[in-house]
């Protein structure tokens, strides 16, 4: 046994089967506190269904999940035995994962402020003074404090994105997790969303960031997790990967992306 | 409490006769309704300010009176116009009224989303007004105005019981009498409510059919049957 | 026959007042309904099948027969299975329980309208159903429905005049009565319905003022 911190998040032969089709087939990998992975593939690999089975929102089919040493969803028993928990505990679990929705999915009847706010105090159950002050704080960190009274319906596509960064964040998740965030951009807006990452990154956050962005991957991510067809082919510092991976699948993949950007 | 069904089948033939007339108001203020709430609603865009500040507090007052307040108005409103009629039809002259205020709002609506550029492409490759009407306009603005038109006219049917109240010998009415000869309310009340049930359901359901007939002019989605659907998913297949 | 105008004012003075009569029945009915409504659309979101199939039955056969009906059962019919209710009450729980069906209806099509991505991002923060409902649900919902409402309310208030026909002494009734007592029935009914419409217009240039708030504040 090690006195080592235990991994951000560890994944233990995690499989997703919709009937015959496996959209996840058993994986196996860890991501250390303040790691940043970039996790690449082509389209319907299995990238989002990962991210909704780490959140619980999609239940995998099998496998063990950790969340900073807690089982999440399913645990082993000492008598090996897997026991499924209740929801009410996985509902206790969940803040210690944040999820950054493609989407974004604020609630729109809220103000910025409120959106940060609201699970602060239902779930951690934080007073109103302090959940008031951490979403300002993060709010200000994310240089969106200025429009903390807006409802999402008037803020633009790279404003909501750090309020949804900021909710996630507010909840002190042991680990991010980012679903195509600059997937639904204007150009100039993917820059700004990248440099929040970064800044992110730089503080020693810990990140799994699905992304197209081979630039973010190379000068930013740690490592790079690259997925096909529900399985991980990849897994090493992201200009390795990249430039030299001999794996057919991925060598297509980024002699296309890195053609096509030549 | 013991339930007495015969109180309801002895006295069948009232029940059966006043669901008739019941059905017969409604058809009659249902077409009324129909014609006088197309005058309506055409005369709600006339040039005329005066007429269609006119309209405006007709329909105002149509939709904010309460209607068995509109059926003794017209019952004792009528008699200042020298008009002496029986209580019938009194009842569907009230109905009419009633209905037209709210026909009037769904033609309007309907014929303000009137596709401009359909009936000018219909006119230019030489159909006659008639023709582009009937073929291309129709079709298209006939489909959304069903459900609004079946859901008013669900409820004229409903108000029609209130006609009970000038002795108009429907379906309430009939309940009503019903009940006093035999002191049977439940029974009596809820056989009423199941005829009324039958009717409304019946004339949903014939507004249902006809809808779906009309389906066939709703414009497809690009998700929906068709050639981009199919398009869409043998690009997903391919992934 | 002529209509007078003396008459029809003086009969003014005596219809308006019991406005506040059709007013205070169709609050609380109102507010039943509005409890009632949601409950309902709560327990149906629950989906369990034989519940939601008895509740289906039920608003299938409050939409499908006439608020008047509904009214006698309440009236008339209770009170033979032993639950005797005056008229007032009675009347009240059937025109609550006759709007919180539809109200159900509507609270059921704008819910479907609600991203459902939003009650994800609830449930990935780790937001239990309970305040999933308060927090994120409810509000967004009568936020949506809040005009359809007003027009429920509407609905709610004509009905009061219905109550008239089981000898709830309201708006309507005053006015029957001073026509009968005076050999002039017109006029009296005439400012019954001035009374009713002045109430729904002035709800309904309420709720436009409010939605526009809305509008305004939050874009």
């Amino acid at each position: 046994m090690t006195h080592d911190p235990p991994p951000a998040l560890r994944v233990q032969g995690l499989t997703l089967r919709y009937g015959s089709v496996r959209a996840l087939d058993e994986l196996y990998f860890d991501v250390a506190p303040g790691e940043v992975v970039a996790l690449v593939g082509p389209s319907g690999c299995g990238k989002t269904s990962l991210l909704r089975c780490l959140t619980w929102l999609q239940q995998p089919t099998g496998g063990l999940i950790e969340i900073a040493g807690a089982p999440l969803g399913q645990e082993r028993l000492p008598s090996g035995a897997i026991r499924r928990q209740s929801r009410r505990h996985i509902d206790r679990l969940r803040h210690r994962i944040g999820l950054v929705f493609q989407s974004l999915n604020l609630w729109p009847h809220l103000t910025a402020r409120e959106n940060v706010e609201l699970p602060q105090r239902v779930v951690l159950g934080r007073s109103r003074t302090d959940a008031r002050v951490r979403a300002d704080a993060i709010l200000d960190r994310l240089r969106v404090l200025e429009l903390a009274e807006k409802v999402p319906g008037q803020l633009s596509g790279g404003q909501k994105q750090r309020v949804a960064i900021a909710r996630a964040l507010a909840m002190d998740p042991a680990l991010m997790l980012f679903d195509e965030p600059t997937s639904s951009l204007d150009a100039e807006l993917i820059q700004e969303v990248l440099s929040v990452l970064r800044g992110l990154a730089e503080s020693g956050t810990t990140m799994l960031v699905v992304t197209h962005e081979i630039g973010f991957a190379r000068h930013v991510a740690h490592r790079l997790l690259f997925m096909d067809q529900g399985r991980i082919v990849a897994d090493g510092p992201p200009a390795q990967v990249i430039d030299h991976d001999p794996h057919p699948r991925v060598r297509e993949f980024f002699d296309t992306v890195l053609a096509f950007r030549a | 409490m013991t339930l007495d069904p015969w109180v309801v089948l002895d006295n069948w033939p009232l029940f059966l006769e006043g669901a008739w007339l019941t059905v017969r108001i409604a058809a009659a203020a249902f077409v009324g309704g129909l014609i006088l709430g197309t005058v309506i609603a055409a005369l709600h865009s006339t040039p005329v300010a005066l007429v269609r500040w006119l309209v405006v507090v007709y329909l105002a007052v149509m939709r904010g009176v309460p209607f068995i307040i509109i059926l003794f108005l017209v019952h004792f409103g009528l008699p200042f116009l020298g008009l002496r009629v029986p209580a019938l039809a009194t009842g569907v002259i009230a109905l009419t009224l009633f209905a037209s205020a709210y026909y009037a709002e769904v033609i309007r609506a309907t014929a303000l989303a009137l596709p401009r550029g359909q009936w000018e492409s219909a006119r230019a490759i030489g159909m006659s007004p008639w023709e582009a009407a009937r073929y291309v306009i129709g079709p298209q603005i006939l489909a959304p105005a069903i459900p609004p038109i079946t859901n008013y006219t669900m409820t004229m049917i409903k108000e029609s019981s209130v006609l009970s109240a000038i002795t108009v010998g429907e379906l309430t009415y009939q309940g009503l009498i019903v009940q006093g000869n035999t002191f049977a309310p439940f029974e009596v009340f809820f056989a009423v409510a199941g005829i009324y049930w039958i009717i409304t359901a019946g004339f949903a359901r014939a507004a249902r059919l006809l809808e779906n007939r009309q389906r066939g002019a709703v414009p497809e989605g690009i998700t929906g049957q068709g050639i981009a659907a199919r398009y869409l998913s043998l690009e997903a297949a391919r992934r | 026959m002529t209509f007078k105008p003396d008459f029809f004012l003086a009969s003014l003075g005596d219809v308006l007042p019991a406005a506040l009569i059709n007013l205070q029945l169709a609050l609380l009915a109102f507010l039943l309904a509005v409890a009632g409504g949601t409950a309902l659309t709560l327990v149906r979101a629950l989906k369990i099948r034989p519940v939601n199939w008895v509740i289906g039955v039920v608003i299938s056969f409050i939409r499908g027969t006439p608020l008047m009906i509904q009214i006698f059962l309440f009236f008339y019919a209770l009170p033979a299975a032993g639950i005797d209710l005056g008229p007032m009450t009675a009347g009240v729980l059937a025109i609550a329980f006759n709007s919180a069906v539809f109200i159900t209806e509507i609270q059921r099509g704008s819910l479907a309208a609600i991203d459902p991505g939003q009650i994800e991002a609830a449930i990935a923060l780790g937001l239990g159903s309970r305040p999933i409902w308060g927090r994120v649900v409810l509000p967004q919902l009568f936020r949506r429905i809040l005009p359809m409402l007003v027009s429920e309310a509407t609905v709610v208030i004509k009905g009061t005049a219905l109550l008239s026909i089981i000898t709830v002494v309201e708006m309507m009734r005053v006015a029957q009565r001073v026509g009968s007592a005076n050999f002039s029935p017109f006029e009296p009914m005439v400012a019954a319905a001035l009374g009713f419409l002045a109430i729904n217009l002035v709800l309904s240039a309420a709720a436009q003022r409010l939605e526009r708030r809305y509008a305004s504040q939050r874009a």
